[in-house]
């Protein structure tokens, strides 16, 4: 459902995405994985609309979104979790999340209390500064603010880090599960091998501003070396 | 981007000739050097007038243009300058009689005040990590105020400003001779643009430019951002009070319009709109414009400046290295980077 | 003591107008990153409002309503031709704005002429409590402030544009990936900026002497209020134009404007050395 080819985008002024080649397929959970500065963020910022692509294509069920404004994609069906969360510190729990309703007419902007089933915490504290959360609270928020507008595509840039190893788990949980209730699909970057060996189907590994290999995740329960060819340091 | 590559940008590019910019340079002084041989005195006089504009815009050059410090109270320099030197000249300044009171004296007194003043600025300002839009409103106060204070300030003259001011003197010598006044201005224009264009080549030139384009990536090298852009500062003040004393010198009265906020917003207009990243496109801007008011405001009266805001905006909108800058700049720019 | 009164709500009177301009200032800066050069035009533009319904013999009164929605009309369309290409050059919307302003300010004087005219107060009574004389028509300036300030505030803090407005203030890329226009939400705000400025400019005309210079004289205070109290709040903002507006009126009443504005200046320099961010501003700017 989406389709990335030959994605060329730059930053800071030097080309970080040299042709990326991604197809990431209805319902699954994707990850992309890679080291530092190989230009995961970077994907998801040109993605989303943050960054111009400089040349190639992206395509969200056959539609081009390539050259759209942020908005105009989020509109399209993509939820962004971004790298450090980027939650609204001095807002409310409640407003953080008012405001991705914002851009439908007054009477359509509810928060749908079935996301709140998965995230009960955020329920409890609706009227707290979002500022005063710990980082895995955070998390869950920046992940629920994503998904208040049943988006179609749900975009994580490093979900796990700076975050205590039981409420990863607890967020890789959540992510499946929503990956499979409502079928929306997921596309993950992330530096946690354990996180990932649990939670995707697909597998991509970025190096040099390329998609240089994709294997289904159970081939790497079963063989990690690709993961220490790609990964290690 | 790229445009076609003419082949003197392709010479300018090729590491063996690259003297491009020194022989416009060179070419414009050649021209203001034999221009008196015309015989056209209105031209010279007028001509003497437009350099100190230009001696100034050449000032704002550096500070905006290479310092990034977008400055709104320009004139301040100028204006201050001005004054100090007229008020010592006419022995009006306590204190400064006998050797202190002659021309010279009292030239080096007006731009080491200016620069003085500038740097006590240029602490607050630049210690307090006040940039862009902030820096700019900042000194537009600054040159608000400044123009007020002379307007009120009897004693400098108030409102109609100092008349009658002495002859620069050296050595006995006096400069009356409007082609003496156009050879002063002149070789003070050619040591300006020699000594700007010495700092902006040098090392420290290099680590401005490189604050101005990422400050904290140049100060994670290590530099000193706030101190360099006191010292450019500075520069570009003492160069601006240099300017003004020239003014005085030349039409022998100062007035509270040369501090103040028209001024240091026509001076922005001039760099901005000759080119700001290059000194030389700076200097002919302030004569390219000057000489199209002198005559375009007896033509279109009112509407000159309306004319000139709206071109400005367009200017900045479309061509926002300049109209000179743009055509010099490739030049420059290759020059600095086959440096590094 | 009755004269003092009077200095003091002389100075209330200021404050209040002054943090009417500096709300548009500080908002247009805060969403856009813009410092809009043409505020105090903007202002202008709103006093010449009343100058022209003055002279086509419609009094004052309508202006109140005119001035706001002309000068709103004026700010979308310089938003449309000239802001929104810079956008990517933050720096050079101050110089662009500022073009503007001085096309403004001839235009005016191409009209009107560059001396200043004087528009009839419209309440010319005075109302006397305890013995003291004032002008109505100054307290009718303080509440028409004192309502402008509290909708502007009701509208950042309590409705749904708000909310999108300061999330964009505090983290742009962010909003606009939550699916707001960033782009729409300059515009209103722009306009709303200057029909602010404008609004301002129409009260205050019958008090001043309109000329073609009076825009500056209400820009540097509330550029330097937004200085002082801080970038990216509206308390800032009120904490700033009464400081910036009370300390100016104390000095030029006890020693001459001109002090006053030394003194605001060095003061609001001295401050930005200590405390960059402002008095009641937290967040810096990346």
């Amino acid at each position: 459902m989406l389709n990335i080819t030959d994605l060329h985008a730059s930053y800071g002024g030097s080309l970080i995405l040299q042709g990326i080649d991604l197809a990431v397929k209805q319902g699954e959970i994707t990850a992309i994985m890679g080291r530092n500065g190989m230009g995961k963020t970077t994907l998801m910022k040109t993605i989303v609309g943050l960054l111009p692509a400089m040349s190639g294509s992206i395509q969200l069920d056959g539609q081009m979104i390539t050259h759209l404004k942020p908005h105009r994609i989020a509109e399209r069906g993509v939820g962004f979790v971004p790298q450090g969360r980027e939650i609204f510190g001095d807002f409310t729990v409640f407003e953080n999340l008012k405001l991705a309703t914002l851009r439908f007419p007054r009477q359509k902007r509810q928060i749908p209390s079935a996301l709140f089933a998965y995230f009960p915490i955020l329920e409890e504290r609706k009227n707290q500064r979002a500022g005063s959360f710990s980082g895995g609270e955070q998390q869950m928020l920046a992940m629920a603010r994503a998904l208040v507008t049943h988006p179609k595509l749900l975009l994580l840039d490093e979900p796990s880090e700076g975050i205590q190893p039981s409420i990863v788990q607890e967020i890789a949980r959540i992510l499946r599960d929503i990956n499979q209730k409502t079928g929306i699909t997921i596309v993950i970057v992330e530096q946690n091998v354990d996180m990932i060996l649990d939670l995707a189907d697909t597998c991509a590994f970025l190096e040099k501003g390329r998609i240089v290999d994709t294997c289904p995740v159970d081939t790497l329960r079963k063989d990690e070396s690709l993961i220490t060819r790609y990964m290690a340091v | 981007m790229n445009k076609p590559i003419s082949p003197a940008i392709s010479a300018a590019r090729s590491p063996g000739l690259r003297i491009r910019p020194a022989r416009i340079a060179l070419g414009v002084m050649v021209i203001f050097l034999l221009f008196p041989l015309t015989k056209n005195d209105y031209w010279v006089v007028n001509l003497t007038q437009l350099m100190v504009y230009g001696i100034f815009a050449m000032s704002l050059s550096l500070v905006w243009g290479y310092g990034g410090i977008l400055c709104f109270g320009h004139a301040v320099y100028f204006g201050m300058g001005a004054y100090i030197y007229t008020l010592i000249v006419k022995g009006m300044l306590p204190g400064f009689t006998g050797i202190l009171g002659t021309g010279i004296m009292a030239l080096i007194t007006a731009i080491s005040g200016v620069a003085l003043f500038a740097a006590v600025i240029g602490y607050f300002l630049f210690y307090g990590r006040l940039s862009g839009p902030y820096l700019g409103i900042v000194t537009l106060a600054m040159a608000v105020i400044a123009e007020r204070i002379a307007v009120d300030w009897y004693y400098i003259g108030g409102y109609n400003g100092l008349f009658s001011i002495p002859p620069f003197s050296i050595g006995g010598y006096q400069f009356i001779d409007p082609l003496a006044l156009f050879y002063l201005v002149l070789s003070a224009a050619i040591a300006v643009y020699l000594l700007l264009t010495h700092v902006v080549k040098s090392p420290f030139g290099i680590i401005l430019r490189a604050i101005r384009d990422n400050e904290p990536r140049a100060e994670s090298f290590g530099y000193n951002s706030a101190r360099h852009k006191i010292i450019t500062f500075v520069i570009g003040a003492a160069v601006a009070a240099l300017s003004g004393v020239l003014f005085a010198v030349v039409t022998e009265f100062v007035s509270p319009t040369l501090i103040g906020f028209s001024l240091s917003t026509e001076v922005l207009i001039w760099v901005a709109l000759g080119g700001k990243e290059v000194i030389l496109a700076a200097f002919l801007g302030a004569l390219a414009v000057r000489a199209l008011e002198a005559w375009l405001s007896e033509l279109m009266a009112y509407y000159w400046l309306l004319f000139l805001g709206i071109f400005f905006v367009i200017a900045v909108i479309y061509f926002p290295r300049g109209i000179f800058g743009s055509w010099l700049a490739d030049r420059y720019e290759h020059r600095i980077k086959g440096r590094s | 003591m009755a004269d003092l009164i009077i200095q003091i709500l002389n100075g209330l009177n200021f404050v209040l107008v002054l943090i009417m301009v500096a709300m548009g200032l500080m908002i247009i800066f805060g969403l856009m990153n813009v410092i809009n050069m043409a505020h105090g035009e903007f202002f202008l533009l709103g006093a010449y409002t009343v100058v022209v319904t003055n002279q086509i013999g419609l009094g004052f009164w309508p202006a109140l309503v005119l001035a706001p929605l002309a000068v709103g009309l004026i700010g979308m369309f310089i938003e449309y031709v000239c802001i929104r290409h810079l956008y990517q050059r933050p720096l050079d919307t101050i110089l662009a704005t500022w073009g503007v302003s001085l096309a403004i300010k001839q235009l005016i004087i191409i009209f009107f002429g560059p001396a200043g005219l004087t528009v009839s107060p419209p309440l010319p009574w005075m109302i006397s409590v305890a013995g003291i004389n004032y002008p109505a028509y100054r307290l009718f300036i303080m509440t028409v402030a004192l309502i402008i300030i509290a909708f502007t505030f009701y509208i950042f803090l309590r409705t749904d544009f708000g909310l999108g407005a300061r999330a964009v203030i505090a983290n742009r890329d962010m909003a606009a990936t939550l699916g707001i226009d960033t782009r729409r939400m300059y515009r209103t705000t722009f306009t709303f900026g200057a029909a602010l400025a404008g609004l301002a400019g129409a009260v205050m005309a019958p008090i001043m002497s309109c000329d073609p210079q009076m825009g500056l004289g209400f820009f540097i205070p509330a550029f330097l209020s937004i200085l002082v109290g801080g970038t990216g709040t509206l308390y800032g903002v009120l904490a700033g134009g009464a400081i910036v507006g009370g300390g100016d009126s104390l000095f030029s009443y006890h020693y001459s404007p001109v002090i006053a504005q030394v003194v605001i200046f060095s003061l609001a320099i001295v401050l930005i050395r200590i405390r960059p961010q402002g008095l009641l501003g937290a967040r810096n700017n990346e």
